[in-house]
């Protein structure tokens, strides 16, 4: 069991991006239609903008301002497909015999997205790529609450997503648009203010179905409405519950 | 700049997203590796193979000159004249 204070949180998908937008869409959820829309972040400089993929773009908008410049904080960053854009182009420079772009290359991989995210902020301390199942949001929570047990005053985690090129229907069927949803989150028993919330996990014993949906989003409405969430997959039945 | 020079400047904004700067902006003698442009060792492996692919070159990556020859426009230029594949355009 683990028990966190959620500091602070930021999310993006597109067209939802103010506090507000989050909050209507908390109260009606629904499929988002995704045009390819990427946030600006003309908080980067254009020289290291350039090599920011939309995905990196996406968890960046969403983490940037849960760090202050000041401190130092082990990131989690937690995405079940990664850099499929980068990885499908590679795969058609290999079908068409072409040599390897190597700045796609070097970016394609799992954590290129929490190595961008130490250089631009300057972060030297732990990072933290995964990569799991529909439930890859909370084994990422699962991570920072180690982190946080090791002695960390605060972890900022980033589950996100992009849709996937076209090649991939029917194979990916878990992200129906591109998200990012960033988490500051800390010990419950400290200082920090915030919403307190309880993980938990037991075996999937009836064999409840999957939650449809991306967990991670599913979580954002549960900080509007405080309900608690059920989250069955495979043989884990992990469960969010609001702590009084 | 003439006009292998605004096509080596074109093809080095599109082939490293450099999407804030216009060919007006690089200067033919301006340095494109460290102080000057700011490019990196990531994009001099980029460059050359876009060069490749767009002038039918061969750049070998052990070459000594390759550091001369990928100074500015305008030695990339005098490069791509003297070594570009006749059929390539």
């Amino acid at each position: 069991m683990i028990e966190l204070v959620i500091e602070r949180w930021r999310a993006w998908a597109p067209g939802v991006e103010e506090p507000a937008d989050w909050a209507g869409w908390s109260a009606a959820p629904r499929a988002l239609e995704d045009n390819g829309e990427q946030p600006a972040c003309d908080f980067v400089a254009p020289m290291q903008r350039r090599r920011l993929s939309r995905l990196a773009r996406i968890v960046m908008h969403a983490a940037w301002p849960l760090c202050e410049d000041d401190e130092q904080l082990p990131f989690v960053y937690a995405s079940r497909h990664g850099e499929t854009t980068r990885t499908f182009a590679m795969l058609d420079e290999i079908g068409r015999d072409a040599p390897l772009s190597p700045t796609q290359f070097g970016l394609s991989v799992h954590n290129a997205i929490a190595g961008q995210w130490s250089i631009l902020r300057g972060q030297r301390g732990e990072s933290v790529a995964i990569a799991g199942e529909a439930d890859t949001f909370e084994h990422a929570i699962v991570e920072a609450a180690a982190l946080l047990g090791n002695g960390a005053a605060a972890v900022i985690v980033v589950m996100a997503e992009e849709r996937p090129a076209a090649a991939y229907d029917g194979w990916i069927d878990d992200v129906p648009f591109s998200y990012a949803v960033a988490l500051r989150v800390s010990r419950a028993d400290g200082t920090a203010t915030g919403p307190r919330w309880r993980l938990s996990l037991r075996g999937n014993t009836e064999a409840a179905p999957s939650a449809e949906g991306p967990h991670a989003l599913h979580f954002v409405r549960a900080l509007h409405d405080g309900a608690t969430l059920d989250h069955p997959w495979k043989t884990r039945r992990w469960t969010w519950q609001p702590i009084p | 700049m003439n006009d292998l020079e605004r096509d080596i400047a074109s093809l080095i904004i599109e082939t490293l997203a450099l999407e804030h700067l216009k060919v007006d902006d690089i200067a033919v003698d301006q340095p494109l590796f460290g102080q000057g442009l700011g490019l990196d060792s990531v994009d001099a492996l980029e460059l050359a193979l876009a060069l490749q692919n767009r002038y039918g070159l061969k750049i070998a990556s052990d070459s000594r000159d390759a550091r001369r020859h990928f100074e500015t426009v305008l030695s990339l230029a005098h490069y791509v004249e003297a070594n570009r594949a006749p059929c390539a355009d």
